[in-house]
């Protein structure tokens, strides 16, 4: 019988994120969490019932961090060019303070392993709202979904990334999306959705 | 699992032998029985089989007689 410990547990969770965004789910056991974490399988099972529940459970906490990131300061009425600045720089800041988590949370959109529906609403509410708004007030026009996530938010992601691995194209020199450059993807995209 | 931590149960874990799903059927009759037991799984997953229980108690040596009394083997997962 052991108790349980917050610190102990916030690191078996840090490391089942690297695992998996380094090996996959398959390359997370509970016998290779413990070694990564320094601590005995037991311990593990302190926390979680197997390997399914963990996965999930730092499915649910994450997305929590994530909903709280991008939700900061930002005004679901505001006008959509000032709106999606700040969803820009939210989700920008997010994906730099935790680039394991980025990428896990890519990696779960596409595992049958994890329940996604029962997740947090309000980052959701928040941004339909958003978008309905400026529908609404004809600041963009109306779009499937998809296309609009793709158009608003995927060349974010993507320049993200590029900055992240230090690399984009070969022969180019390392890429730095620094304000200038947000500004000047941030212009297209809203130049893109106006009506 | 997050509402667990709410709680005040004593989370006690074994390695056992128990290796189907089927004998993971026949001893939840047991466990299920017991009303000291809150809940409980094993993780067939797991190279140990590891039988996880959430009890009212903290003392794993009636778990264990309890299941080998089944048939199966079970000795507390140790550090």
């Amino acid at each position: 019988m052991r108790l349980r410990d917050a610190n102990k547990e916030a690191l078996i969770r840090e490391k089942a994120i690297e695992l998996i965004v380094n090996h996959g789910f398959d390359g997370l056991s509970m016998h290779k969490l413990a070694k990564a974490a320094g601590v005995s399988v037991a311990t593990i099972y302190i926390y979680f019932k197997d390997r399914e529940d963990l996965i999930q459970q730092v499915f649910t906490d994450e997305s929590r961090k994530m909903t709280e990131a991008t939700l900061r300061n930002f005004d679901p009425d505001a006008h959509f060019d000032e709106g999606l600045k700040r969803q820009w720089i939210n989700r920008m800041n997010y994906c730099l303070e935790n680039p394991y988590s980025m990428t896990f949370m890519e990696q779960v959109k596409h595992s049958p392993l994890v329940e996604r529906s029962n997740v947090d609403t309000r980052f959701l509410q928040a941004m339909q709202r958003f978008v309905h708004n400026a529908i609404d007030r004809k600041e963009i026009m109306p779009l499937p979904v998809e296309i609009y996530w793709s158009i608003a938010f995927a060349p974010l992601y993507q320049l993200v990334k590029f900055h992240i691995a230090g690399k984009s194209m070969p022969g180019r020199p390392p890429f730095v999306f620094d304000e200038e450059k947000i500004n000047l993807t941030l212009g297209l995209v809203l130049k893109a959705l106006k009506p | 699992m997050n509402d667990d931590k709410l709680t005040d149960a004593f989370v006690l874990v074994f390695k056992t032998n128990i290796n189907t799903p089927r004998q993971v059927k026949s001893i939840g009759v047991t466990l299920d029985h017991c009303p000291e037991i809150l809940k409980w799984n094993v993780d067939l997953a797991d190279i140990d089989r590891v039988l996880r229980i959430e009890a009212t108690h903290a003392h794993c040596g009636p778990v264990i007689e309890l299941v080998r009394r089944a048939g199966y083997a079970c000795e507390e997962l140790t550090d």
